[in-house]
């Protein structure tokens, strides 16, 4: 970054080429649409691009890249009407015994994040995923998805390390909810 | 622990984010409430559903972006060397070979018949390399030729088998004065 900022087009060449799947991915996980995907992924570079000339390297850059496409998809979100809390945070599904009846395939004894999804049930989940407030799914999306920590998605959402728990705590009982729902309607 | 307030550090856990202390009361928990146990593994598949929602590159995706930049004039223009360019970089290199071409043949003009006397040799170092009629100096040796050779490159070392080739030396050599050159010369001459 440093160095396209200095006027190097093969900076930000080799800049697109290590992170455009990440960012494509980041967008379609939090748009849950192709086009708007594409549409918010190519605005996340846009404000890469546009932001290079103050760009100072105070976080790692991946932290500060999606920060910027976290506001570049929630302007996006905005802009269609998205309007946050969806799902109540008391999830309907969640029986007295906090067993969710959601028939998510078992994880692997060996190895539990191996886990094979059907087309179906992905389709499912992305539907799922669609349904949480904007908050909470990034803070999910970004651990989970994207791997980055708890204290790398706090800077990236501008909160704590405590109210990140808690919203990937809170995502997961939502989706849980949502998943029971859905195959148990 | 009552589960209700295990369950976020519960998926804390699973995120690897639990403190060591943490961690271990989960473990204890988990290890006597099947529920728990239960929400703990769809907790994990829950992340593992995460990253099955993928999408796909679009097609033309870099394409679109890199367009969008350059007509923002938001990305610096790349350097491509068209036949254009090298039209264009033919007009400086053809002013220098001409120059250079010049230089030679003044040189070539300057350096000419060697005239007589000691000031064109002072003078004109190269002249003394000049064949001279005078064709009793003894013949430089091979390494003596080379090292003339690339004291003046533009010299063809073959000239230098000409007799008085001995003469440019004479400014080189060691107790030669400068202000005498004819002495040497002179006596080459005679010898």
């Amino acid at each position: 970054m440093l160095l396209f900022r200095e006027g190097s087009r093969d900076a930000f060449e080799e800049l697109f080429s290590r992170h455009h799947r990440a960012i494509v991915r980041f967008a379609w996980r939090m748009t849950g649409d192709p086009s708007a995907a594409e549409e918010a992924a190519q605005e996340i570079f846009l404000r890469i691009a546009r932001a290079a000339p103050t760009y100072q390297p105070t976080a790692k850059f991946t932290t500060w890249m999606y920060t910027v496409a976290r506001r570049a998809t929630l302007n996006y979100l905005r802009d269609t009407k998205e309007d946050g809390e969806k799902v109540p945070i008391l999830s309907e599904g969640e029986r007295e015994d906090g067993v969710y009846p959601v028939q998510l395939p078992g994880p692997d004894d060996r190895n539990p994040e191996q886990v094979v999804w059907e087309a179906q049930l992905t389709e499912r989940f992305r539907i799922a995923l669609g349904e949480l407030p904007e908050g909470h799914r990034a803070a999910f999306v970004l651990n989970r998805g994207d791997g980055l920590s708890y204290g790398e998605v706090a800077q990236v959402l501008g909160i704590t390390v405590q109210a990140v728990k808690t919203r990937i705590f809170r995502a997961r009982e939502m989706l849980l909810s949502l998943l029971s729902k859905d195959l148990s309607a | 622990m009552d589960c209700r307030d295990i369950r976020e550090t519960i998926s804390a856990c699973v995120d690897g984010e639990a403190s060591p202390a943490e961690a271990a009361s989960v473990r204890e928990h988990l290890a006597s409430c099947d529920r728990c146990r239960v929400l703990e593994r769809q907790m994990r598949a829950l992340g593992a559903g995460v990253r099955q929602v993928r999408g796909r590159v679009p097609d033309r995706f870099r394409e679109e972006v890199f367009s969008r930049l350059e007509s923002e004039g938001a990305l610096p223009k790349r350097r491509i060397v068209t036949p254009a360019a090298w039209r264009w970089a033919a007009v400086p290199l053809a002013a220098a070979a001409g120059l250079g071409l010049f230089l030679l043949t003044s040189r070539e003009a300057v350096r000419g018949p060697a005239p007589p006397g000691p000031a064109a040799s002072r003078v004109e170092t190269s002249a003394s390399y000049a064949p001279s009629p005078q064709g009793n100096a003894p013949a430089l040796s091979t390494e003596d030729r080379e090292m003339v050779a690339l004291l003046d490159i533009l010299e063809d070392p073959a000239d230098l088998d000409a007799s008085d080739d001995a003469e440019g030396m004479d400014l080189l050599a060691p107790g030669g004065s400068a202000d005498t050159p004819n002495s040497s010369r002179g006596g080459r001459s005679g010898a």
